[in-house]
């Protein structure tokens, strides 16, 4: 009584306990679950509907699953209670369709305020309003009415949500370089770059980049599903005080909590410092390979390993790597050009700046960049249209270096071994062409120059599009046409590597058609990326690439990898510092993909129990739905009219009359 | 006597509730609802319809003036008001009512005007109906408790 009486009146009202909560959950904590031998008896959910009735219903069943339940009307109550409140709740469950915020907004700021799963909730169970909700980061979607087995359930989100981030903590705790690279190669083979997706703190912001790249990381606590970990962006600067503090601490003993100390960030948490470090430990371990060969011993590397691939690089003078005295920037260099697979002759350009790698604090380790960068000549065949396009922008070389440098990025590692799986000139056109683009943004030059680097490698493998014929097509100004690509390749990798392969060699084609996939698929770059399907042209595209601009390239290009042969790019996407926002995305696509396609085939069955489609079948299940339906539709005039108001005469006896299911005979009468 | 009365008014609540499930104005949720009654919510099941009532006529009241306007575009408005009214009638097992709305919804999709005032008349000649049969079923239990029977959900 007083519960219903609380719910009916404020806002929030909290409903007692249930009979075996457990102590340690009632008060606020930090978010650490405790598995109890009860649990999941006292989960503390918090129950956003704006429907009283289901809000009522929904309490009494999570009473009766033993949750200790919160209910709240109002979304933005529900938010404040949920910011003042931090760690007091394991689980959300919010409605769809609200008044005050739609609960795809509220979805989005739970994950980027607080890593807590979200499961929505809606009368509405068609494909595609679940698939949306699948997009914006929901761990689940449950159709209305919603049964008490439903709910019993729900805490598997809050449990996975856990044990990923765990599992992510012991693997960055780990100082075993060997192991973690071993656990690096596999994870990179496929799948399990959704674990680093999903481990780690460097997650895609679903915001733009733009407001926060300067801060010394924000965490933007990313989806609200349980399937997705709380983001980092690790912004440049936030990245050399990682470094710094490593080196501080020294490589091999550089412990996550030791590290986060020395970085006394505010908001940042061990377990983003710790996927951060695994992944740093993963490219140092890529690029100590040229590195040792140069016998400079770099306190940053772990153990070298002999990277046949990064040793390819032939030409290049691996000996003036070794020389240059630093070993990340000159192996970021070799890698780099490997990664630009010998075609991205023009960056060469950059030759002749010294001063290209001068972004970090850390000056003396970011030099030698022209030594870097005559590699990257060499290794690069001239494309003389990208040569046009490169020789003007010789910054994007820089921020590529730098950009490289600042990252300890795994995709520089990785995209070593698998350029030498085939980068083409293609991708170095489209990396130039995307290098040019982001000449006129400092920073976010730096990042898309990355991202370029790496989603044009992601590109090449995996996708049939075909960059260098598509080059064209994107140099006409539409570098973000292929950002925007990856980004759909990537978001759609796994899910829709079928799909491109049927498709034709037209880049744009391909682009728009996969874009359209992606669009249905991603969504949570939401604010990118145009609901409506992209048709296969270079407009769709550059709408695409506007929303893209700055972002998704990196996520694009990680996500795609993922799917094929180039786990380590997607792997180290999502490690991309994106101070830019791209990275979040990034790693969002990365986790999206492989997230979704669990979720993906949860969407489509539960709405088959109330598909909208229910509508259709419904009618057709009777035969005076069809008419029923056209009526409505076309012949209104004819809808009899005088019927209802028969109807309402006769009132209950006509009722009665009726068979029970044939609702539809009321209009066709 | 008591007893017999009480037997009498629980056949008699029973025999309603075969009739509304019958004729497919209720459909299992309900029962889940009355499931969820026990002895620390002895009322549940009315204080939840009531709320449905209360909040449903709301929603009536609002779509019937949003389809009145004179000019009507706020179809979204519909669309939420008639998901949500679709959303609760569901919740409590108010089949016929809530596939009223489904073919409300449909009409509103089409920003099918005639249609939706059509259908809204049919929603709330059902939504009647449901709202008097739900009475007569609480207050039949009513009578039925005070004349000595136990409360619902009804299991011996």
């Amino acid at each position: 009584m007083a519960t219903m009486h609380r719910v009916v009146q404020s806002s929030v009202s909290t409903s007692d306990a249930t009979t075996t909560s457990y102590d340690g959950l009632t008060s606020c904590k930090a978010a650490d679950i405790v598995i109890s031998d009860q649990f999941p008896a006292g989960l503390r959910v918090l129950v956003v509907d704006d429907d009283i009735t289901c809000l009522k219903i929904l309490e009494q069943m999570l009473h009766r699953c033993r949750y200790h339940v919160t209910t709240c009307p109002q979304a933005k109550v529900a938010l404040n209670l949920l910011r003042e409140r931090k760690g007091c709740f394991d689980v959300i469950l919010s409605d769809v369709y609200m008044p005050d915020m739609d609960g795809y907004k509220l979805l989005e700021h739970v994950g980027l305020e607080m890593d807590l799963p979200v499961i929505m909730m809606s009368a509405d169970g068609s494909t595609r309003a679940v698939m949306k909700g699948i997009r914006h980061g929901a761990c689940d979607y449950l159709i209305k009415p919603i049964r008490e087995e439903e709910l019993k359930n729900i805490w598997q989100h809050v449990v996975r949500k856990k044990w990923n981030e765990n599992k992510e903590l012991e693997h960055s705790g780990s100082l075993d370089d060997t192991d973690q690279h071993k656990q690096r190669h596999d994870d990179a083979e496929y799948a399990s770059s959704v674990n680093d997706a999903t481990e780690t703190s460097l997650k895609p912001l679903k915001k733009r980049s733009n407001s926060k790249e300067e801060d010394d990381g924000e965490i933007d606590n990313d989806d609200p599903s349980t399937s997705k970990k709380p983001r980092v962006v690790w912004s440049v600067e936030l990245h050399q005080q990682f470094v710094s503090a490593v080196n501080q601490l020294g490589i091999d003993k550089a412990v996550p909590k030791r590290i986060l100390e020395l970085m006394n960030v505010p908001g940042l948490t061990r377990e983003n410092v710790a996927s951060h470090l695994q992944k740093f430990r993963l490219y140092l371990k890529r690029i100590s390979g040229v590195a040792q060969q140069g016998g400079i011993a770099n306190p940053l590397c772990g153990p070298v390993e002999a990277n046949v691939k990064i040793g390819s690089l032939g030409s290049f003078n691996i000996q003036a790597l070794a020389a240059s005295g630093q070993i990340p920037p000159q192996t970021l260099a070799a890698v780099h050009a490997e990664l630009l697979g010998r075609s991205a002759g023009n960056l060469v350009v950059a030759t002749d700046q010294p001063a290209l790698l001068q972004a970090t604090p850390q000056g003396p380790k970011c030099i030698q960049v022209d030594q870097g960068v005559a590699f990257v000549q060499h290794s690069v065949k001239s494309e003389s249209s990208s040569s046009k396009h490169f020789s003007q922008s010789f910054a994007p070389v820089e921020d590529v270096a730098s950009g490289f440098r600042s990252w300890p990025s795994n995709n520089i590692g990785t995209a070593g071994p698998s350029n030498s799986g085939g980068l083409s000139s293609q991708n170095g056109n489209m990396l130039i062409d995307l290098l040019q683009q982001q000449q006129q943004l400092q920073k976010p030059q730096q990042r898309s120059t990355v991202s370029e680097l790496r989603r044009s490698i992601n590109v090449q493998p995996s996708c049939h599009v075909v960059p260098s014929q598509s080059s064209a097509s994107f140099r006409a100004g539409n570098s973000p046409v292929s950002v925007t690509q990856n980004g759909s390749y990537s978001r759609t990798a796994v899910i829709d590597y079928s799909l491109l392969s049927s498709q034709s060699n037209c880049p744009s084609l391909n682009i728009g058609q996969v874009s359209d996939v992606n669009l249905q698929t991603t969504g949570v770059l939401s604010g990118y990326i145009p609901p409506a399907s992209v048709s296969p042209s270079v407009s769709s595209c550059s709408v695409n690439a506007d929303n893209c601009a700055s972002q998704q390239v990196q996520t694009s290009s990680m996500t795609f990898k993922a799917s094929r042969h180039l786990p380590g790019f997607v792997h180290s996407t999502s490690n991309i510092p994106d101070p830019y926002g791209s990275t979040k995305s990034g790693d969002l696509l990365n986790q999206e993909p492989f997230n979704n396609l669990g979720y993906i085939n949860k969407g489509t069955c539960l709405p088959a129990k109330f598909a909208v489609d229910e509508f259709q079948s419904h009618l057709s299940s009777s035969s005076h739905g069809k008419v029923f339906s056209e009526n409505i539709g076309t012949r209104v005039k004819q809808e009899p009219s005088m019927e209802f108001g028969d109807n309402a005469k006769v009132g209950i006896p006509m009722l009665q009359q009726f068979p029970p299911n044939d609702l539809m005979s009321v209009f066709t009468e | 006597m008591l007893g017999s009365g009480a037997d009498r008014l629980r056949a008699d609540v029973n025999r309603l509730l075969a009739f509304l499930f019958h004729q497919g104005i209720l459909d299992e949720q309900f029962l889940q609802l009355q499931q969820l009654q026990d002895e620390s919510s002895p009322n549940f099941v009315s204080q939840v319809v009531n709320i449905y009532f209360q909040e449903s006529e709301k929603l009536l009241r609002n779509l019937r003036s949003l389809l009145m306007e004179r000019k009507l575009s706020d179809y979204k408005n519909i669309g939420i008001h008639i998901n949500q009214l679709m959303g609760s009638s569901s919740s409590i097992g108010a089949k016929r009512v809530r596939n009223v709305c489904v073919a409300f919804r449909a009409a509103s999709d089409q920003n099918n005007r005639t249609g939706c005032l059509r259908v809204l008349e049919v929603l709330e000649h059902d939504y009647c109906f449901l709202k008097n049969k739900l009475h007569e079923l609480f207050q039949i239990e009513q009578q039925r408790i005070l004349a000595g029977g136990v409360g619902y959900p009804m299991q011996n």
